[in-house]
């Protein structure tokens, strides 16, 4: 009967022990984690160890209350642990939020680049163009404040016959040729 | 053998002292933290720019983030060189010195609450608090750039 009470008693002292070291363990963890949280660089990934120090302190705790143990320690773990991962957590939203206007930033300066292309070709359109073609002696200056098609219908005019786009660039289709 | 006996002896005194009093191993603890982070300050070199911590913030988000440049700052400060680790990020003076001063207070609230018995718990409840106020000095521009990016998402 002895035996068995001293069993018993050297049972209850190792749980004892067991939620102590799980209640410094909890509290280690959490501090650790509360520092990392609070440094921008690392305290994303702060949420594990956050985590872990919240198992930690549970167990802990649901141990020392089955056997009527001082819990100060591991509710001071756990307090910290919840306080961090928080932090952490926090930390996490506010990156998610800044990676999805990121994104959007391309977007807008392609929205800008649009703006500016749609400005400069407006401008060149009803800006003041003066042409001058000489032939021969003759001058003939045409100057215009009027948009892109009344100059192309005055050249017309000049010229007596439509004008045609003359590209550079050879199209997709078209072959060169050969050379004979 | 008599100093043999008395080693033996102090030792397991401090192991059963350590086992019955977490106030001593938590502190020894944070102290061998403190003493790896030195030393890894010391070993990455910041000309070499070979640190294995990258920012995870500035990966995820293409930004950099307050604490950016923390482990060049660190290695220059171990390495004597205030001026440039005030360049790499200028908090990085403050919290090494948080954690100096960590070091520090690590050892000697071990020592006081080895020697002063009776005043344990005021000398935990004062470590505590000093602790948590230059945690909140050192770290509080990192604090409130947390804050100010809830508020400003």
């Amino acid at each position: 009967m002895e035996q068995s009470q001293n069993d018993t008693g050297q049972n209850y002292q190792g749980q004892n022990n067991s939620g102590q070291n799980l209640g410094v363990a909890a509290l280690i963890t959490a501090i650790i984690t509360f520092v990392l949280a609070v440094i921008p660089c690392v305290g994303l990934i702060a949420i594990i160890p956050g985590i872990i120090a919240i198992i930690l302190a549970s167990v802990g705790l649901s141990q020392a209350a089955r056997i009527n143990a001082p819990r100060g320690v591991l509710v001071a773990g756990l307090i910290i642990a919840i306080i961090a991962s928080m932090i952490s957590l926090s930390q996490v939203f506010v990156a998610i939020k800044i990676a999805q206007k990121a994104d959007k930033w391309p977007e807008g300066i392609q929205n800008v680049i649009n703006d500016v292309q749609d400005n400069v070709v407006k401008e060149i359109q009803d800006a003041n163009v003066s042409i001058k073609v000489e032939s021969d002696g003759n001058k003939v200056e045409i100057n215009t404040n009027s948009d892109k098609k009344d100059r192309e219908q005055k050249l017309e005019d000049l010229e007596g016959v439509k004008t045609q786009k003359i590209d550079t660039l050879p199209k997709k289709n078209d072959t060169l040729p050969k050379k004979k | 053998m008599t100093l043999y006996l008395r080693k033996s002896k102090s030792l397991n005194q401090l192991k059963t002292s350590l086992r019955n009093e977490p106030y001593l191993f938590i502190n020894i603890f944070f102290a061998g933290v403190i003493l790896l982070i030195i030393a890894y300050s010391g070993i990455f070199s910041p000309d070499k720019d070979n640190y294995p911590v990258v920012c995870i913030h500035q990966k995820l988000t293409g930004q950099p983030c307050f604490s950016c440049g923390l482990s060049h700052s660190f290695s220059l400060i171990v390495r004597g060189r205030i001026s440039e680790a005030y360049q790499w990020n200028i908090y990085g003076m403050r919290v090494f010195l948080f954690f100096a001063s960590q070091l520090i207070l690590r050892i000697v609230f071990s020592l006081f609450y080895l020697k002063y018995p009776d005043t344990r718990k005021q000398l935990i409840l004062v470590d505590c608090i000093g602790s948590g106020i230059i945690f909140l000095f050192a770290f509080w521009p990192f604090i409130a750039s947390i804050f100010t990016g809830i508020l400003n998402v």
